[in-house]
């Protein structure tokens, strides 16, 4: 459902990502792992065609993401670290917008709109312009948002921030549930647990190079590290940098 | 798949209840703010049709002349608005095609890139337009009544701003589109400072009023030589404003045809401008945006010119110069780098700050163009006040508009600063002397240049320097002191919110702190007005009245200063983070 061949991003002179080669199956939660500054949001922004790539290719639900952005679009759903949102609007008005942007029926958005506030527990912030919303339920809303349209693909970045636990819990069991139905979950974050918990795969990014990738197990195999997926990350993360700074 | 067609009419609907629910917010939030703002519609209406009526009067009497001065005005009015109207899209266009979170977000929906290109194309246009339609409509009326012009004659005018308007638009956005794909942002910073700089040479040595001591002393005919061949540039049929003036013009004068034809040019051309800036949009549009969004520093690949290395020197060369105070605290040297820092990297303060001071800088070196006759006491002095009065309500603007969003602008940051040990009044302190003296040196330097420019007497000049060197000071204590007393830090955590400057004015305290400021404004200038206007009509000498008026401004600034800073730093002494 992903694949990037050579996905490669240069900042001027700094290489952001490089040669970057996934392959991800349908239905597989991918958590995508790295340092600050690894160049995780970057990848990002190259599988949801806001960049372009310096060289390489991504493929999103089988679609070039460059050569058909359109296409992919309509299966895929982006949410950011950094949402928009329109905050002169309540938050079942925004799910309408959204919603016919993918084209869906009033009626279709309406109905699963209503699970979506039952399943989020949006239902008493309903009234209420999403200006008012604190962090945790806008981020609420906007996951809410993106799977209105029953995507195939979701892509998001950083989804824990904010959140309290009982809402983390509704994300993760919804987001798991989604990858149990068929849908790729390609999730970016620094909350290791939530990997560990959740994917099925794991890719580590350190400096724009993935530095490893496979299941919980393989990795640990990888790394020689017996213990959490903290460990097992330090310790690749690690060896990268040393290996780079050795001259 | 989402076609252009719904799209727009979703954003559309959309975009008109955000729009209603925020004037709705704006008028529950505060009456006095709607109040201000009605009052000042209404005035700057009436007030600007009585003057340009007024204005179009005098000309219209010229014998023989009167039509043609009247029109060649239209014609420099439009070449103006012209030029400013694509200024004014290149500015916004910018922020809004390659650096809003809402088209990043549009950008990842399934829609097309030229539609979403389309559609900011638009709200651009919208959003840059609409200030230059309301102020010149005053200019219009005066025009259409001065001609005896039927009701039609102003619908069809309205009807001229929208083909107007698109050109502009076409032609700001074709410029931001090559910008942003073929060069790099940071060129595209320092060229608009480039543009904007030329602009206002252009305009100082290509626009000249006319001698009014000529005007005065009847030499009518070389004072319409001289204005009416300064103003031929407007006059080039290829321009725009040309067809849109002449279209104006036929039609005030009942020339049907004609004006039809200039409308259909100008409508045409327009039409052709927005779909040449389509199709190229269809090229550039993505590629600049991707680009754009991933640039790294600039480098011109010349060691010692290589702009990372300006920079680094430049971050030096502040503290170098921050570090000629030595007493100075550290931490208010710290928070000065900062605000200097941050409102330097911030393009919608920066642009806006060289807008103003710009056209401020352009009326002020166009006064050199006026030379009344000083015999005439009362044009000396009304010539003189009225120049005071422009500067200061310029500077009470710019307090409002930069200084006193300051403290609700650290927001979500003052717990650094509220933490840290040198406690919040020093933030207040320093950003109370950071702006004074900012304002200082501008409105000192823009009151020396005026009253050179003016050719007042040595008297009056130190009288004005040192009142705008008091009001600067006096602006600055009413603006931080309120925006700490009323600050617009927003509800909750609602993301980003309150960093837009521009929408933490638009509160109460925004508008308390601008009739605060002007109220003061009218104190001063009338305290200062009235022993010289007493003087020119009791014959002259009595310059106690000058000296006790002084004094009255020295106190009331003193007051302006000390209250509004001394309940802010109670305040912020007891405030809870």
């Amino acid at each position: 459902m992903i694949r990037t061949e050579h996905l490669t991003k240069k900042f001027g002179g700094t290489c952001a990502v490089e040669d970057l080669n996934l392959d991800i199956a349908a239905g597989e939660f991918f958590a995508f792992l790295g340092p600050n500054g690894a160049g995780k949001t970057t990848t990002i922004k190259l599988l949801t065609g806001l960049l372009k790539p310096t060289s390489g290719r991504a493929i999103v639900a089988g679609f070039d993401i460059q050569k058909d952005p359109m296409a992919a679009r309509r299966l895929v759903s982006y949410v950011p670290d950094l949402p928009f949102l329109y905050d002169k609007l309540e938050p079942m008005e925004f799910m309408h917008f959204v919603g016919q942007l993918y084209g869906m029926p009033a009626d279709a958005v309406e109905r699963i709109g209503a699970e979506m506030f039952d399943l989020f527990d949006l239902n008493e912030s309903r009234p209420k312009l999403i200006e008012n919303l604190s962090h945790g339920t806008r981020q609420r809303l906007v996951i809410a948002s993106a799977l209105l349209h029953d995507p195939k693909v979701i892509i998001i970045d950083e989804p824990m921030v904010g959140l309290d636990p009982r809402s983390a819990r509704v994300v993760k069991n919804v987001l798991k549930e989604r990858s149990r139905m068929g849908v790729t979950v390609f999730l970016s974050t620094h909350i290791l647990h939530v990997a560990e918990e959740l994917a099925d795969k794991i890719g580590i990014l350190n400096r724009g190079k993935l530095i490893a990738v496979g299941t919980m197990e393989e990795l640990r195999a990888a790394s020689g590290v017996v213990g959490a997926l903290e460990d097992t990350f330090l310790e690749m993360t690690r060896t990268q940098e040393e290996l780079e700074t050795t001259p | 798949m989402t076609v252009a067609a719904p799209f727009f009419r979703l954003l559309w609907e959309v975009n008109w209840r955000v729009a209603q629910r925020r004037i709705r917010s704006v008028r529950e939030q505060s009456r006095l703010m709607v109040v201000v703002i009605a009052l000042f519609v209404i005035g700057y209406w009436v007030a600007g049709y009585v003057l340009f009526r007024a204005g179009f009067w005098y000309l219209a009497k010229f014998p023989g002349l009167g039509g043609l001065l009247m029109d060649r005005m239209l014609y420099l009015f439009f070449a103006f608005l012209f030029l400013m109207l694509i200024f004014s899209n290149m500015i916004i266009g910018y922020s809004s095609l390659f650096k809003s979170q809402e088209t990043q977000w549009m950008l990842t929906l399934p829609v097309r890139h030229t539609d979403v290109f389309r559609w900011k194309l638009v709200e651009t246009m919208l959003l840059a337009s609409w200030a230059f339609l309301f102020l010149s409509a005053p200019f219009l009326f005066a025009y259409g009544s001065i001609r005896n012009a039927s009701a039609i004659f102003y619908l069809k005018a309205f009807l001229l701003f929208l083909p107007f308007t698109m050109i502009p638009a076409a032609l700001g956005s074709l410029i931001i589109l090559t910008v942003t794909r073929y060069l790099h942002r940071r060129v595209f910073k320092w060229g608009l400072f480039g543009v904007g700089a030329l602009v206002i040479i252009a305009a100082i040595f290509l626009v000249r009023p006319m001698d009014a001591t000529q005007l005065q002393q009847a030499e009518m005919i070389s004072s319409m030589n001289q204005l009416l061949s300064n103003s031929r540039l407007a006059l080039q049929p290829w321009l725009p404003s040309y067809w849109v003036a002449s279209s104006m013009i036929a039609w005030g004068e009942g020339w049907g045809g004609r004006g039809l034809f200039f409308f259909l040019v100008l409508l045409s051309n327009a039409l052709m401008a927005v779909l040449v800036c389509f199709h190229f949009s269809t090229r550039v549009f993505y590629d600049g945006w991707s680009r754009n969004n991933s640039q790294g520093p600039l480098r011109l690949g010349v060691g010692v010119l290589d702009q990372e290395i300006k920079l680094r020197a430049r971050t030096r060369l502040l503290e170098r110069v921050l570090g000629l105070w030595p007493w100075m605290h550290p931490a208010t040297r710290a928070l000065m780098v900062k605000d200097i820092r941050v409102f330097w990297r911030d393009t919608s303060q920066w642009s806006q700050f060289v807008i103003f001071f710009g056209l401020l800088g352009l009326y002020v070196l166009n006064l050199r163009n006026v030379s009344y006759d000083w015999n005439n006491e009362f044009w000396a002095g009304f010539v003189s006040f009225l120049n005071l009065g422009a500067s200061s309500m310029t500077l009470a603007t710019l307090t409002t508009r930069f200084v006193y969003p300051q403290f609700s602008m650290e927001g979500k940051r003052l717990w650094i600063i509220g933490m840290v040990p040198f406690g919040m009044k020093r933030v207040l302190l320093e950003k109370f002397w950071l702006s004074s003296a900012w304002s200082v040196v501008i409105t000192l330097s823009l009151t020396l240049l005026s009253s050179g420019m003016l050719k007042l007497p040595t008297w009056m000049t130190v009288l004005f320097s040192a009142t705008v060197v008091l009001m600067s000071f006096a602006l600055c204590g009413i603006a931080v002191g309120i925006g700490a007393l009323f600050p617009n830090f927003g509800a909750g955590s609602t993301a980003n919110r309150y960093d837009n400057p521009a929408k933490i004015v638009s509160g109460f305290g925004g508008t308390f702190c601008f009739v605060l400021s002007l109220f003061y404004i009218v104190l001063v200038i009338t305290a200062e007005a009235l022993p010289v206007y007493f003087q020119v009509g009791g014959g002259g000498g009595r310059p106690w009245g000058v000296v006790i008026s002084w004094i009255f401004v020295s106190l009331l600034s003193l007051v302006a200063i000390i209250v509004p800073m001394s309940l802010a730093l109670k305040k912020v002494g007891e405030m809870e983070m």
